[in-house]
């Protein structure tokens, strides 16, 4: 009887889509581009300008050089028929650990958290895991960018912007330090969640007030360093107050992460104070204080619109309305991953709940694209698809924010990606076992 | 500083003084005379007191005659017998002494080093300790009790789960023989263990029910294996001893009352439920949230003791705190007071006690609440009078005033219920125990007083308010200290009673000084002599004469400080709760929709579902609606099963038992809570059944149980009704992990020997039930709850549900299975599933797994999104599961991701639906859309599987749990009701707090 089911149940999948089979590797990397491509008759979706039906984008040397509904295709161009298909810009997760946490629970594979209040100084691209399972994952749900960050402390240290496709985190690494990143101190430490509430911590711990007070004073102490040294002053080097300086000149956004409104609110006035680029990381809350986020023209990562509501009171889908709810109010905003690092494969997920909830479906996707990488000082280079940004991009069935389409291929700076990873490598190899089980069988 | 402070009226300690007492009789008592010997005459004649007798009965100007402990007479009017000594209560108000249905007289301590003797095996289980044998004299809690009223208590202890005997006593200074009316009258059982008394088992509160069913057994087994062992004559070794399961013997037989103590009215249903399997006659010492099921009150007439520990106000101080205020806790704060008036209307008999309250001192305060929020005078004092009277057994002698009664009286300046009234005395057994005394002097009123000094300071006084919650300022003529005139508020004002003295208090930093100014003095009239004690050490002293007098009344009258605010009932008593679950039509019609029925007809375009009476009558195109069916427009719709979660954690109170390795009879279904907001999120999702699992602390651990989305009704009513019965298993880390140093086992291959021995075990007890049972002879085999279950897995009645991750620790169990000749029903999150899909296929084993869940721990690396479909290839029975309680409220979009691994879309809501109602074997009840089955379905936007749809409609058997529509309604009361409760807490705050009496 189980004989007979069990063949039953494989032949049903006869004609379903299989992923390519790789051979022994799970993920090859491949060469820089080489060949001018040519993507001809999909539905190109550039973000940026509109929507080219049976359009056609050209790059070379990993940068667009046309795209529209007439191009002209350059001799010696590779052309790819993508008739009926989809492009869109890779997606980009604002907030990622991919590459510096391996497995939640096992220590020695998370390279998130330094220790100390004050890491300014901590790049994470120099702790990317190019050979990391979770960079093949995420590239199959459609994400090719992660501003891979550092946690922990008042200042965490910096994200790093990484393109998922190389053979090492020098190669894979766009902007080492693409922002600062600061944990707000939290008003209303409340006791650990869960199992045992560990994370107690011993002693007096200093109140919200002080810990406020320290992060200001660390500020003042780097704006002084750097006046001194703009003053010709001599001073021993300070590793740490030096990386603070592109984050106290504006060059790069210092990003909040601050849930609650109290949070929020003290965050924006803090911020104005010191003169910064702030952006808000979080956002539970952000809806009450939008009125501010307007006029201050800051903006916001959504962090958990998948999540559980925060308040008894609020509607079921607090959290999946957020993002509409700001979007009304005029707030700009990109969404990440998911709160759980190991979960950036989730991005297009993230974003596409917002649409049931009330967000117009192209602003889900900016929020995943374009959003994401102006917040990040990254839309010189990539999130949407423009003559002489990077051809980081999908060949899609349709929007990559629906698990009702299939992302079929992907290309990074022009690299045309291998699309196994290691699930796809567990689905063929225990395929083979169910085949070799059935073949003895019969 | 607020314009008003509480003032205190002093209390002196007056019971030695006036000790007019009778001693019990000489004759009948065993002490020898020591010394001198008082021998009062114990005659006593109380007149012209206004008597409340009982509840609704007073007599004005009445005479009480005392004797010998006992009321002799009362009577209108009447003359004091000659001999008697006379007690002029003229404009004092008497009431019977007050029982305390529930106290705690020094039960609280833990015996140093523990107990010894053969008492128990598990030190929480204390039966056999007898408040009578250990009653001690807490000296200071009587004197707390009594200057309440109270001239009665039930003792009840404190420690344990099974915490022993309470018994009544009186609380006079009687020595600790003269104490006892009743002994050991009760046992008292409570939910939760004392961590002072040690040891592991349980740690959960379905660990503490697992232990009271296992208790009520072995009392009752115990009494047989002794009867056993005396009736053949000793002819083999006894049974062990148990001074505990001996004191249970007349509970068990429902001879002796069990006093369930409760902390909320979920623990009440527990208790019920507990008294009802196991025939006992329940008692219960309620928890404050009786208001939130009287309906089920109603149906019984057990006693309840209710408290009054009302809950403090949320914090609203600021928006942002506001915002985290709960409506359940807000309406828990405006109602709580409102319960015992609550319960009063419905008609429930109930007693009140002062258990609970951090200061027995906020009873009367409290009491007062109470009345001023609805409950009746009569009903008040009938809840601390005639009916713990009768409660305990006691009303033939205590209660009320009458002639023939033991002569428990309280004396109060006034109506206690009604005003801030003092209790004057309090009398038990016919011996008085002074409170308070009245204050000798009203200095309410308008004084001018001046220093005698020189530097002539010259103010006016104005004291106003209640004798004992005096207020008031004082205006500063210009002069040496201020150039101009200044008012300061007083910050206390208090009359010494007995000496006729005024002591006021206030901040002299107006008067520039720092630190408080002291106003004290002999008030005579109207004339004050006193002096004044300044900050900087100054001792002036001054005379004051009085301008004006302060007309008012002596004693505040009690009102509600809160506005009235319509709350209506709704269950649970939080946000979205509903005054009723939603009607059941006859017929319901859904017409014209993308119908996805999981069954044989598969998914059907432009169809319809007719639903009869809950079930599901029909499915196809072109139905014709019934007459009078309620319709549902499905064009462009989709409808589904209701969905399926065969894994959670949300709506039980605890979700581990760790104080044993294997704890298969615990039930989850023990401690079902339905006040769980997630049921509601969850049905708002499209969920109608889950699962809720033991956690996966051990090997073997508690039983689930299943439950439908039924928001509104109680736990019980949440079951599905003939689902089956499942128990956790959990292999791997968790297990090994879990709990505290040595604990066995540590690595996989010990998790698997660990069950293997507790199924021989469990094939040895049965041997031995049988052996037994064949022959009848030797002391009775008795029950065991751990080996029935363990017997229970192994005849496939109890269905394995077992965590896991690898594939190696699955293959392992189902081995083991096999050894014992039985089938896995199940594994879960079987992460690595798909590695042994042909073995999993072959052993029939069902596997519930998540959608993308992985990596977060080593166990769980090897994930891979393509698990279900291998699994299906193989011919597994596959479903998803959440493990959490927000994805289960979004079930529909964990199987749309599976469509990314090349499933069909119906293959992919199989994993939700039938599949998932296929691991728990209830596919014969739900998950998919057949005629006959329950009717539960979810109307959606769209494609079910889509990011972009939501689900506007939930049904859980045939009623219409969730719509958007219902939603947006429910959404705009709960913030009608947060707002004008958050407002109802600020004016609370700001107002008089005094007036309210509470104090909490």
């Amino acid at each position: 009887m189980y004989r007979l089911r069990i063949l039953g149940a494989f032949m049903m999948f006869a004609l379903a889509i299989l992923p390519a089979m790789a051979s022994a590797q799970v993920r090859m990397t491949v060469p820089p581009q080489s060949e001018t491509i040519a993507l001809q008759g999909a539905t190109i979706h550039t973000v940026t300008n509109g929507v080219i039906e049976n359009g056609t984008i050209i790059f070379r040397n990993g940068i667009i050089t046309a795209v529209g509904a007439d191009v002209e295709i350059p001799a010696g161009t590779r052309v790819v028929d993508a008739t009926g298909k989809h492009i869109y810009p890779g997606l980009i997760d604002a907030y990622s650990t991919v590459g510096i946490s391996e497995i939640g629970a096992v220590d020695m594979s998370n390279d998130v958290n330094e220790v100390g209040d004050f890491n300014p100084n901590i790049n994470a691209d120099v702790g990317v895991n190019a050979e990391s399972r979770h960079i093949g994952t995420s590239r199959s749900q459609g994400v090719l960018t992660t501003l891979t960050t550092p946690g922990g402390g008042l200042i965490s240290g910096m994200s790093s912007a990484m393109a998922l496709e190389g053979w090492s985190w020098e190669e894979m690494s766009m902007e080492s330090a693409a922002a600062l990143n600061i944990n707000w101190p939290n008003p209303n430490p409340r006791s650990g969640r869960g199992f045992g509430g560990f994370g107690r911590q011993s002693g007096p711990q200093p109140t919200y007030e002080e810990r406020v007070l320290q992060l200001k004073d660390y500020f003042a102490e780097a704006r002084a360093y750097r006046d001194a040294v703009a003053a010709g002053e001599t001073v021993r080097t300070d590793a740490r107050y030096i990386a603070m300086v592109p984050a106290l000149n504006r060059d790069i956004p210092v990003v909040v992460s601050a849930s609650s409104a109290a949070q929020i609110n003290d965050a924006i006035t803090w911020a104005k104070s010191e003169n910064l680029r702030l952006v808000i990381r979080g956002g539970d809350d952000a809806i009450h204080v939008a009125a501010r986020l307007k006029a201050e023209e800051i903006p916001v990562i959504l962090t958990s619109t998948m999540d559980a509501p925060n308040r008894e009171y609020e509607g079921y889908d607090e959290a999946y309305g957020r993002a509409a709810a700001l979007y009304e109010a005029g707030v700009k905003f990109a969404i990440s991953g998911g709160a759980g690092a190991l979960y950036t494969d989730r991005l297009p997920y993230e974003a596409g709940v917002a649409v049931a909830f009330g967000l117009p479906e192209e602003e889900a996707l900016k929020a995943v694209t374009i959003n994401a990488a102006e917040l990040m000082g990254l839309d010189d280079r990539i999130g949407s698809l423009e003559t002489g940004k990077q051809a980081t991009l999908l060949i899609t069935t349709g929007t990559p924010l629906d698990m009702t389409s299939n992302i079929e291929q992907a290309y990074i700076q022009g690299r045309e990606l291998d699309m196994n990873d290691i699930q796809k490598h567990f689905f063929t190899k225990y395929m083979e076992k169910v085949r070799q089980r059935m073949r003895i069988i019969s | 500083m607020g314009d008003f402070v509480k003032t205190t009226l002093s209390a002196l300690t007056l019971s030695l003084l006036l000790a007019a007492g009778a001693s019990a009789q000489q004759s009948s008592r065993t002490q020898p005379i020591e010394g001198i010997r008082d021998n009062g005459t114990g005659y006593h004649a109380l007149v012209g007191a206004r008597v409340v007798t009982a509840p609704g009965q007073a007599i004005d100007n009445a005479t009480i005659v005392i004797r010998n402990g006992m009321i002799q007479s009362v009577e209108r009017g009447g003359t004091p017998p000659a001999g008697a000594r006379v007690w002029d209560l003229t404009g004092q108000t008497v009431y019977p002494g007050f029982i305390d249905s529930h106290a705690d007289l020094g039960m609280d301590q833990v015996p140093e080093g523990g107990d010894v003797g053969p008492t128990h095996w598990n030190p929480q289980v204390r039966a056999w300790f007898s408040t009578t044998a250990n009653l001690q004299d807490d000296e200071a809690r009587r004197k707390a009790l009594r200057s309440q009223g109270f001239g009665t208590a039930l003792v009840v202890p404190k420690q344990g789960i099974f915490r022993g005997s309470a018994s009544v006593v009186n609380l006079g200074d009687a020595g600790v023989r003269d104490r006892v009316l009743r002994p050991d009258l009760a046992q008292s059982i409570g939910f939760q263990r004392s961590f002072e008394l040690g040891g592991r088992y349980p740690d959960s509160s379905m660990g503490v029910i697992a232990l009271m069913k296992q208790t009520f057994m072995d009392a009752d087994w115990y009494e047989r294996a002794w009867d056993a062992y005396d009736a053949s004559g000793r002819a083999f070794l006894p049974p062990e001893t148990s001074a505990a399961l001996g004191a249970l013997e007349n509970a068990v037989h429902g001879q002796q009352p069990v006093i369930f103590e409760t902390r909320s009215e979920e623990e009440y249903l527990r208790g019920q439920k507990l008294a009802a399997d196991y025939g006992l006659d329940a008692w219960y010492r309620g928890n404050g949230q009786e208001y939130r099921i009287l309906d089920v009150l109603s149906q019984t007439s057990a006693p309840l003791f209710v408290p009054l520990d009302f809950p403090d106000a949320p914090s609203v101080d600021d928006p942002e705190s506001a915002m985290d205020a709960s409506l359940a806790e807000l309406r828990h704060w405006y109602l709580a007071p409102t319960n015992p008036a609550q319960l009063a209307d419905a008609g429930i008999d109930f007693a009140i006690t002062s258990d609970g309250l951090t200061s027995v001192a906020d009873f009367l305060p409290n009491l007062r609440t109470a009345v001023a929020r609805g409950l009746s005078e009569d009903d008040a004092l009938a809840a601390i009078t005639t009916t713990p009277a009768r409660y305990l057994g006691i009303e033939g002698t205590h209660g009320t005033i009458a002639a023939g009664k033991v002569a428990n009286l309280v004396v109060a300046e006034g109506d206690l219920f009604t005003t801030e009234a003092d209790v004057r005395d309090v009398w038990v057994q016919g011996k008085v125990y002074g409170v308070t005394r009245a204050a000798q002097i009203d200095p309410r009123g308008t004084w001018m007083i001046a220093s005698d000094d020189q530097w002539g300071f010259q103010a006016q006084l104005t004291l106003e308010g209640t004798l004992n919650r005096l207020r008031g300022f004082i205006d500063v003529a210009p002069g040496r200290n201020v150039s101009e005139g200044v008012r300061v508020e007083i910050a206390s004002a208090s009359v010494i009673a007995e000496t006729g003295r005024l002591e006021v208090r206030f901040p002299g930093d107006d008067l520039g000084y720092e630190g408080t100014a002291l106003l004290a003095g002999s008030v005579s009239g109207n004339d004050f002599y006193g002096w004044t004690a300044l900050p900087n050490g100054a001792n002036p002293s001054f005379q004051g004469e009085r301008t004006a007098p302060f007309t008012g009344d002596a004693v505040g009258t009690v009102a509600s400080d809160v506005p009235d605010i319509d709350l209506p009932w709704i269950r649970p008593m939080m946000e979205y709760g509903v005054p009723s679950i939603p009607q059941q039509p006859a017929a319901v019609f859904v017409r014209n929709a993308t119908v996805w029925t999981q069954g044989p007809q598969g998914r059907l375009e432009n169809a319809d579902v007719l639903i009869r009476n809950g079930q599901i009558a029909e499915v196809g195109t072109n139905l014709t609606a019934p007459r009078g069916a309620v319709q549902i427009d499905g064009t462009g719709k989709h409808v589904t099963p209701g969905l399926i979660d065969p894994h959670i954690h949300s709506g039980v109170s605890d979700v581990n038992e760790t104080g044993a390795t294997i704890v298969p009879e615990v039930y989850m279904g023990d401690v079902l809570t339905h006040n769980n907001i997630w049921m509601y999120r969850q049905l708002a999702g499209g969920l109608t059944t889950a699962m809720i699992k033991h956690g996966s602390a051990n090997p073997i651990g508690g039983e689930n149980v299943i439950v439908k989305m039924r928001w509104g009704l109680l736990p019980e009513q949440l079951k599905l009704e003939g689902g089956s019965r499942t128990v956790k298993f959990a292999l791997g880390e968790n297990p090994k992990r879990c709990c505290y140093e040595g604990r066995y086992p540590d690595t996989r291959m010990g998790t698997q020997e660990i069950i293997r021995d507790h199924f021989l075990a469990a094939r040895d007890y049965e041997r031995e039930w049988k052996a037994w049972e064949a022959s009848g002879e030797g002391i009775p085999p008795r029950r065991d709850l751990r080996m029935e279950a363990l017997l229970d897995i192994l005849n496939q009645e109890l269905l394995i549900s077992s965590h896991g991750y690898r594939a190696d620790e699955f293959l392992a169990l189902i081995r083991l299975a096999e050894e014992f000749g039985f089938r896995v029903q199940t594994i879960q999150h079987g992460v690595e599933a798909y590695k042994i899909a042909p073995e999993l296929a072959a052993a029939g084993v069902a596997a519930a797994v998540w959608s993308d869940w992985g990596g977060f721990k080593m166990e769980a690396y090897d994930a891979t999104k393509y698990n279900v479909r291998i699994l299906m290839e193989a011919g597994v029975t596959v479903s998803l599961h959440s493990d959490n309680q927000q994805i289960a409220s979004r079930m529909n979009w964990e199987a749309g991701k599976l469509l990314r691994t090349g499933l069909t879309e119906e293959q992919a809501l199989t994993t939700v639906t039938i599949n998932a109602a296929k691991v728990l074997a209830i596919d014969n009840r739900v998950g998919s859309l057949e005629a006959g089955k329950d009717a539960d379905f979810v109307v959606w936007s769209g494609n079910p599987l889509s990011q972009f749809t939501k689900a506007e409609q939930t049904w859980v058997d045939g009623r219409r749990y969730f719509s958007l529509e219902e939603d947006a309604v429910l959404r705009a009361q709960v913030e009608n009701e947060r707002q004008q409760l958050i407002q109802a807490v600020l004016s609370a705050g700001s107002g008089d707090r005094g007036s309210n009496g509470g104090g909490n």
